[in-house]
Parts: structure tokens; sequence; C-alpha cells
């Protein structure tokens, strides 16, 4: 008898529903500042005495499971964070509490954070329903030492008629893609796998080239000179500049080729400026770093920005508990503590605190692509908008589809989506 | 000549087939004792070899947890699924029960996507307060399982089973003892296998896991996902992670291998 109970009480406790009580639970995607957010819980637990359960999960896989979270009336998760990819998507829908009251209650200055990414991870339609939380932008990670080679500099002077160093235009990166480019170094490796790396890398060759998505009243502009010469540029270094199948890698592909010092460039995620610096990831540490995507001058940038915001979900079953971490996570204090562990920053105090500068000293190089950055067009069928991208750009590069003809295909559907979503009347 | 034909030949076409199979295990089995940057190294090298990432998974990872929910999970799943289906099989087989309408409605959620079955799921268990709970995982696990291992149970019980169990009732015996001690014995190793198959279908589920379970519920397949990062691959503790991950069958398949071969040599119809 007393097995039974004991084998009763076993059942119940493996079985038992998960409860809620003064617990935020949220939802997060395996990004590296998740793992600093974690270190820094037991402080939020002192100060306030709620747990945080942070659930982690695979990005491709997040918006499978958050969906159906969303559309319940009283979900599991307290809070979450948002991509920009579903920014659109999630305020149409009507799925995330407005934050505009609690800021000012609360006296939250939300001017700290870098415009650019409000705009992207912030405020919709003037409605504030995210606090930026993690920015990936993209910048031009470059190899400093063969910059600083005494022999490739006066090869580069013979050649090209001008200085080598960081470039400062475009052309001048595309002209060090061709330069470096040697039997054993490529001069640069592309993420050109369908649809997102695709999609995102080349975003930095239409803003380097001074293109855009659309004009003010959304209607596409891609189709434009700027657009077909980003097209021939991307296919050229992918074909030409780039190693033996970089067409079908992703960001991690040709991250490694990068780290094993097999190319000279690389546009991608600031984060990896961290990891090319890390022994067991890379060959090599501290011959690399990190500049904002050079665009047609030397004034303007070429960078594509890239962020995920804290929200809190009407469907969370205690907003105001969660409304309290997301005020904790975010104060100066914590984004701080997160960035001097590696963390990206989205507020522009941590990026001009002396200790973060001491520790980070690229903290302004990033600063500085996070002002100078583009974001990509937020709306409901952002994701819709990517795949088409994906698709057209991924035949312009093997040459199935003339740049033009690509582009043209890119500008009526992306035109049909906006309609679609309202933008255009 | 004839002996290269008759001896070799066969060898090295299975060495390379075979090669072809292990060559990704060993691939994984390296790189799980190195590091990422050794890992991707072309032309392959060993590098240092050393336990960091079985460390890892211990020490960064929640792995114990991902691990002991799947093989709970698993395990539970297959208990319960595994009498039901024998006994819906054996009613199928010997009873024609629902005719084949009934036989084909069990199969038809399997023909759904999994996303179309998992969403009502979802519904139910928030209502019945079981979302993020391992009973809400066992439960959804046994809409795959059942309908897969009462369809493969069914021709256990059918053919010259029939005619053993008419022969138990001639005999004296009761329907229950005729099920219980002539066709259950008989369809013994298929049942193990069904057994075996519903636990491996429930360790690798990957949809009604991700969308059912919570932090403290998630399983290996779910968990191990989590490890391709916004930051790349963290192939490294990964690789020694799905190392970890396939122990159970490493012990389970010996065990299983004897019982299966045992009761098929002993079969009553040898």
């Amino acid at each position: 008898m007393l097995r039974r109970c004991w084998l009763g009480a076993a059942f119940a406790v493996a079985f038992s529903a998960e409860t809620y009580a003064e617990t935020v639970n949220i939802l997060m995607e395996t990004v590296p500042d998740t793992e600093y957010v974690k270190t820094l819980l037991p402080e939020f637990k002192q100060a306030t005495g709620i747990d945080v359960n942070l659930e982690v999960v695979n990005y491709a896989e997040m918006h499978t499971k958050l969906v159906p979270q969303l559309v319940a009336p009283k979900g599991s998760y307290s809070a979450i964070v948002v991509d920009f990819y579903w920014v659109g998507e999630f305020t149409k829908a009507g799925w995330l509490q407005p934050l505009d009251e609690r800021i000012k209650a609360d006296n939250i200055d939300t001017s700290v954070y870098v415009p650019k990414l409000m705009e992207l991870v912030g405020t919709v339609d003037g409605v504030t329903y995210m606090l930026p939380f993690y920015n990936y932008a993209m910048g031009l990670l470059y190899r400093k030492d063969l910059l600083a080679d005494e022999k490739n500099q006066a090869d580069f002077k013979a050649k090209y008629g001008i200085d080598l160093g960081p470039p400062k235009t475009w052309d001048e990166y595309l002209k060090q893609v061709e330069f470096f480019t040697r039997d054993d170094m490529h001069g640069v490796v592309n993420q050109g796998l369908r649809p997102d790396p695709i999609a995102m890398e080349w975003s930095n060759y239409l803003f380097a080239n001074g293109g855009d998505y659309h004009d003010g009243n959304w209607t596409p502009t891609l189709n434009t000179e700027a657009g077909v010469k980003a097209v021939e540029q991307y296919a050229t270094n992918v074909n030409k500049y780039g190693p033996v199948g970089s067409a079908s890698f992703s960001f991690d592909e040709a991250f490694n080729v990068m780290a094993q010092g097999k190319a000279y460039s690389y546009i991608t995620y600031n984060f990896f400026r961290a990891a090319v610096d890390d022994p067991a990831k890379s060959a090599v540490v501290g011959k690399v770093e990190i500049m904002p995507v050079p665009g047609p001058t030397p004034e303007q940038g070429g960078s594509l920005n890239g962020a995920w915001g804290w929200a809190i979900p009407k469907s969370s079953p205690n907003p105001d508990a969660a409304w309290t971490f997301l005020k904790w996570v975010e104060s100066k204090d914590i984004a701080k503590k997160r960035a001097l562990q590696g963390g990206s920053p989205t507020r522009t105090d941590v990026f001009d605190d002396p200790d973060v500068n001491a520790k980070y000293p690229h903290a302004q190089a990033l600063k500085q692509m996070l002002l100078t950055s583009h974001n990509f067009p937020v709306f409901t069928y952002t994701p819709q908008l990517v795949e088409v991208l994906g698709r057209e750009l991924s035949l312009a590069v093997a040459g199935e589809k003339k740049p033009a003809d690509a582009l043209m295909t890119i500008d009526a559907e992306m035109l049909e989506l906006a309609k679609k979503d309202g933008k255009i009347k | 000549m004839k002996r290269f034909t008759r001896l070799i030949l066969p060898h090295v076409v299975l060495v390379v087939f075979s090669l072809a199979i292990l060559m990704p295990l060993l691939w994984i089995l390296r790189v799980s004792f190195t590091d990422k940057l050794t890992a991707y190294k072309i032309p392959p090298e060993l590098g240092t070899l050393g336990l960091m990432n079985y460390y890892d998974i211990f020490a960064r990872y929640p792995f114990v947890t991902w691990f002991t929910n799947s093989l709970f999970i698993a395990l539970a799943a297959t208990a319960v699924s595994l009498p039901l289906a024998t006994a819906l099989a054996y009613a199928f087989a010997r009873f024609d029960t629902g005719g084949i309408a009934l036989r084909l409605g069990v199969l038809a959620s399997q023909m759904l996507p999994p996303i179309i079955l998992v969403l009502p799921l979802f519904g139910m268990f928030l209502i019945a307060g079981l979302m993020q709970s391992r009973m809400a995982l066992v439960i959804s696990h046994l809409t795959i399982a059942l309908p897969f291992l009462s369809w493969m149970l069914i021709s256990f019980f059918e053919g010259d089973v029939a005619r053993l169990e008419e022969a138990a009732r001639v005999d004296g015996a009761t329907r229950w003892q005729a099920f219980r001690y002539i066709a259950v014995p008989v369809a013994g190793p298929g049942i193990l296998a069904a057994g075996l198959l519903g636990f491996i279908l429930s360790w690798n589920e990957f949809l009604f896991a991700l969308v059912l379970s919570g932090p403290n519920t998630q399983t290996l397949p779910v968990g191990l996902a989590g490890l391709e990062t916004h930051a790349g691959v963290e192939i490294a503790p990964l690789a020694a992670a799905t190392v970890v991950s396939l122990l159970p069958v490493f012990v389970l398949l010996p065990l299983l291998r004897k019982h299966l071969i045992k009761g098929l040599s002993l079969g009553a119809l040898k």
C-alpha cells in the first residue's frame, strides 16, 4: 500500500503542470545576450523577489511556438522578445500590449536608445510596443593585419593609386576585395543561402550603393541603377572573389571561412566581432576588426540594422511583473553589465560608457554603425518579402536571371504586399 | 581472380557503404572531443582532444533536464501506448472491430500534417491547465504512437495465431486466457519491436515537444535545436550532446535484439 502511495505521489509530481505565481516566464532565442541576461537574474530575484524562467529555443522554431501562445486569451509567457521580422505582424494582429502608459508612469527615458533601433523594434505608428533589447546590425569584418602589411600597402598603391587602409567608401572596399583575392586567400566570403542570409547581406550592398527598398510612399525602388549595381557586385563577389560554395553558405559556414583565415573580409552581424577573438573558434585572433559597411561617400554608411525588442504580449498572465522585469533588464546599470560581458547594446549611454569603451575599444565603431545604419522594411509581410528577395537574388547570382529582371520581379511582388498591408492605397 | 571477386570485392563494397553510414557518426564522435575551430578545419586535423564539451553540456546547458524529460516521456508514452495498441490490434485482427472505416480512422490522424494536430491539442491543454507539463507531452505523443503501433501489430495477430487460440479455446481456455497466454507470447517479438519503435518515435519527436513544452519540460530534440544559435551552430557541445543522447539506443538495442531473436526462435510456429 505504502509503495502505491509513493508511486502515486511520484506520478503526481512528475505530471504536475507548472505554476506561474510571481514567476516571469520569457521565451527567448539563443542569442549571446540571452546568456548574459541569465547570469544577472539572481540580482533581479534579490531586488524584487520575482523568479524568472527563461525558455530558450532555436530561432527557426520560435515563431511556431509563439503564435499559439499569442492568440490564446491567456498564454504561458509573461514577456517575449520580438525579432524585427515579426514586428509588423504582431502589432497588426494586436498581440502586443502598448507600453506608453507604463513608460510615462515610470518616467522611462526612451530617448537613450539609438533612434534607428526605436524605429525598428520600439514604436509602430507612434505607439511604443517594445524596448530595444539587442542589436544585430551588420558590419564589415576585415583583416587589419593584411592592411598593415607594408608590401600589401605598396602593391595596392601601385595598382590603384590610393592608400590601403580601412575602406572609406564602398568602391574602395570593392577594390580591396579584388586585390586580396589570391591563390590562398579570398577577398570576401558571402552568405548566399536563400532566403534570409542572402537577403540580409545583399541589403548592405543596396544601401552601400545609395539605394533603398522604397520611397516615402512605400513605392518599391529596387530596380534602379543602385539596385542593379548592388546585384552585379554581389554576384561578382560570390562567383569571382569568394570561396566555392558561398552561394549556399549560411552565416555559420561563411564565418568559419573568415575564422580559418581564408578570407580578407566578411559582411556580417556585429556580434561575430567577439567570436573572431575566441581561440576556440578562430585562427585569426587579434587580426580582425569591424567597421560600418562603407557607403557611397565617407559620410554615409551602408550597414543593415537588425534587432530584437522586449514586449509584453496581451496574453501575458502577469503583465505587471513582466514590466518590472523589463524596467530592470533595460536599466542603464544592467544594460551596461550585459555589454561588459560582450553583449550588443541598444542604448547610446552604454556605448559611451567609459568602462565599456575601456574593455571594448570597438564600441564607438559599433555605435557609429548603428547611427548610420538602414532599416529593412518593417510591415506585416516582412518575412514574405525576405522570401521573394532570397528567391530572385539567388537566381541572379546563379546567372539564371538578369539583375534588372530579378529586381523588377521583387518590386512588383513587394508592391502587391505593400498594397495588401494597406501601406499603399 | 576468382578469390578477388568472391571474397575481396564484396568486402570492399561493404566497407565503402559501411563508411558512408559510419563516417558522419565518427565525425560527430571526433568533434565531441575537440573545439569548433578544429571541427571545421580543411584538411581535417585531429587537434587537441579533451572532455571539455561533455563538461560544457552539463555545466552550461540544462542537458540533464532535457535528457530526463525525454527519457520519462518516451518511457511513459511507450508504456501507455503499447498495451492499448496491442488490444486495439487484437480487436482489429480477431473481430474486425469497426471494419475498415475504423482502421482508416485510426490512421487518419497520421495523414494530417503535425502542425494541424498540435493547435487543437494546444487549445485543449490550455483549457485543462496542462500546458508545459510532461503529461501534455505524453498524451500528445500517444496520438503519434498509438495509430502506428496498432497498425504495425495487426499482422502479428492475424494468420496462424488464430488457429492456436482456437485450439486453446477447445482445451477450455477463456478468451482472455487465449489472448494472454497464446496470442501475446506469440506476438511477443512484434510487440517488443513495436515498443522500441514507440520509444524512438517519442524520443525523436520535435514539433509537439516544441509547442507544448516549457522551460522545465523541454526534451532533447528541442534543447539540442537550441544549440543552433543566432551566433552560429555550437557544433562541439552539440556533438557531445548527440553522443550522450544516443546512449539509450546503444543500451536498449543489444537487450532488445537478444529478446527479439529469442522470441522469434522460440515461436510456437517454428
